[in-house]
């Protein structure tokens, strides 16, 4: 029988091992999409029938293009072809360099922001064959906002583009047409640093109700439209390309390239002013500019809970300036808050362990029927007026939290790269596995001092082995997140051993006072 | 709908349950509570009244004996002459109609 049993509780332990690792295998991996692949689209005929009316956005031929002016600034330079298009930015702090150059956003040969497409087909035709004239080949920008003004003069029509260029990144644009044409603009393929599987990326809106609408790369659906937007944006994991007008609202539509991702055009006035920016998707830039654009930065199905986490994190890393410490400090926080309840439930632990015995007999009596054994715990626990157990609705709390921290590690670009002790990124995986290790020999540490009522003899050996299951599940996880897990674990440990002390003293104190 | 919250219940039982060491504060346990009053309410009330128990499940309240209260009308009882095994009793609480489900723990284990 004992046998037996060790040997389907190996089985359940290999099960849950073999299905952590296969989990983790069959999870998409990051992947660089080939964008090149992708590209023929924005040369194909997207006829659009858009926005109630017969406008369409227009083709785009195949054009080469010279960059024609240059923007130059502390944090990045910015590249304006003869297309009149933002063909390039390259973000020039230490933070996002790669191997010591700065790093460009947007791959080559993909649709670029601030793109002008004309609803008139010859008109379009002409507009991708005669090039914009700038007015200065190179501005450089210090503290002071600078304007470029770019100008295409077509046969019957002229097009003026007035760009007065942020040092933060953002921009104010002007589109003048001499004659009313109808005409799109566009955000530009989004920029292309990280795009993989694990958060969102492609098109976003917000709507003029403040919904987010998200629409994936590859799940694009042609000649839809959004109207009455805040902004319009396209974004990888870190990065953003945005147009918007808070007050005024803009139109946008889709359009597709062959790969189903979302090209964002707006639709275009005769005298036009819209804003923009280009840049990491950073929480304090973008409230700086304007707060709504905060919405950038979004964190999937958690985002109400994780906006006000990394809210706080940041606060905390601003006083202490380093996240790892700033994310020991948060859990510390946390704990402190919970305190009273987490100080009851350890006191009534105490009193509980006078009833050992008592509850030995139990198990003893009912062992193979956890049900009963389980009510007649329940009915000795109600006459000492003691329960250990901590409650479901703090471990239901606890879900969300721990996936809210989780996508901030991995979708806000201020803790990418954040270093703690000799951990170089706590966004990626630790690459010495020494946190994993640590989270296992803490949650085997603090199973030990925890009550538990498994009724189910298998699931109290699993149990056993869940430090090993997480030590092996947890090792491809953002090393921020099992640091965070493992402080708690820490917190729990110390707090209960403080409990124990000063219970044993107040003993001693009685004894002696009895004697 | 049934099926599927008693399926998610299951799941939560077999998983999540270890993460949290299984430290419901009442009996029957949060889940086992939810699953009672899903299988005898019908599933809107169901998931109001498991929310409330949730809610409750923590260090502010004492926890202990909690079984789900059902209202039924028993006006189509069906006597058979063989006896019956029994899953669950209904006691009746002082209201009418209104009844305790108690899940039978004195059942013979096969």
């Amino acid at each position: 029988m004992n046998n037996d049993m060790q040997k389907r509780l190996l089985l359940a332990t290999l099960v849950s091992i073999v299905f952590f690792i296969a989990y983790d295998f069959l999870m998409p991996k990051p992947q660089y999409i080939d964008i090149n692949k992708t590209q023929n689209s924005a040369k194909e005929a997207p006829s659009v029938k858009s926005i109630a009316s017969d406008a369409s956005v227009e083709e785009a031929p195949v054009v080469d293009s010279n960059i024609i002016a240059k923007v130059v600034s502390d944090n990045f330079d910015l590249e304006i072809d003869s297309l009149g298009r933002i063909n390039q930015v390259y973000l020039k702090s230490v933070k996002f360099q790669i191997e010591g150059h700065s790093l460009p956003l947007f791959k080559d040969n993909v649709l670029k922001p601030l793109e002008l497409r004309l609803s008139n087909k010859e008109l379009n035709k002409e507009a991708f064959e005669i090039n914009y004239v700038a007015d200065r080949e190179e501005i450089v920008l210090k503290n002071q906002p600078q304007r470029l003004v770019l100008t295409q003069n077509l046969s019957n029509l002229t097009i003026t583009k007035t760009i007065t260029f942020y040092p933060s990144g953002a921009y104010d644009l002007n589109v003048n047409l001499s004659e009313d044409k109808r005409y799109f603009i566009t955000t530009g393929f989004r920029p292309d640093v990280m795009a993989d599987a694990l958060t969102f990326y492609g098109a976003l809106f917000k709507e003029f109700d403040d919904t987010l609408t998200m629409i994936d790369d590859g799940d694009a659906i042609a000649n839809q439209t959004f109207n009455n937007i805040k902004f319009a944006a396209s974004v990888d994991r870190y990065y953003a390309s945005v147009l918007y007008d808070i007050e005024n609202r803009l139109n946008a539509v889709l359009l597709t390239d062959n790969e189903a991702n979302p090209l964002i055009f707006i639709d275009g006035k005769q005298n036009y002013n819209l804003k923009g920016y280009i840049g990491a998707k950073d929480f304090e830039i973008l409230e700086n500019i304007n707060p709504e654009l905060t919405d950038v930065v979004e964190y999937g199905f958690f985002t109400f809970i994780a906006k006000p986490i990394f809210t706080v994190l940041k606060a905390i890393y601003d006083f202490v300036g380093n996240w790892g410490v700033a994310i020991i400090l948060l859990t510390f926080f946390v704990r402190l808050i919970l305190y009273p309840l987490t100080y009851k439930g350890m006191v009534s632990m105490q009193k509980l362990k006078e009833l050992a015995p008592k509850m030995k007999d139990i198990q003893a009596k009912y062992k193979g029927d956890p049900a009963k054994m389980n009510a007649h715990m329940m009915e000795l626990y109600k006459k000492h007026g003691a329960n250990p157990m901590g409650g479901c609705l703090p471990l239901i709390l606890q879900i969300p939290v721990f996936f809210a921290i989780y996508r901030v590690l991995l979708n806000a670009i201020e803790l990418k790269g954040a270093e703690f002790m000799f951990w170089s990124d706590l966004s990626l995986m630790d690459p010495y596995f020494v946190l994993p290790i640590l989270l296992g020999v803490s949650m085997y540490v603090h199973q030990l001092i925890t009550p538990n009522n498994f009724t189910d003899p298998l699931q109290a050996k699993v149990f056993k082995f869940l430090p090993v299951i997480f030590t092996f599940f947890f090792i491809t996880f953002p090393a921020g997140l099992v640091l965070y897990w493992f402080v708690n674990n820490i917190f729990s440990i110390i707090q209960q051993q403080i409990i124990n002390k000063v219970f044993e003293k107040k003993k001693a104190l009685e004894k002696k006072a009895n004697g | 709908m049934k099926k599927l919250i008693l399926f998610l219940l299951k799941i939560y039982q077999k998983f999540f349950t270890l993460i949290g060491f299984g430290s419901c504060r009442y009996y029957p346990s949060c889940s086992e509570y939810s699953k009672w009053q899903v299988l005898h309410n019908n599933s809107l009330k169901a998931i109001i009244f498991s929310i409330f128990r949730i809610l409750k499940c923590n260090q502010l309240f004492e926890g202990g004996f909690d079984y789900p209260i059902v209202k039924r009308k028993l006006d189509d009882i069906e006597f058979k002459s063989q006896p019956i095994e029994i899953d669950y009793w209904f006691i009746p609480t002082k209201k009418k109609n209104q009844f305790y489900v108690i899940k039978n723990i004195f059942k013979k284990v096969s």
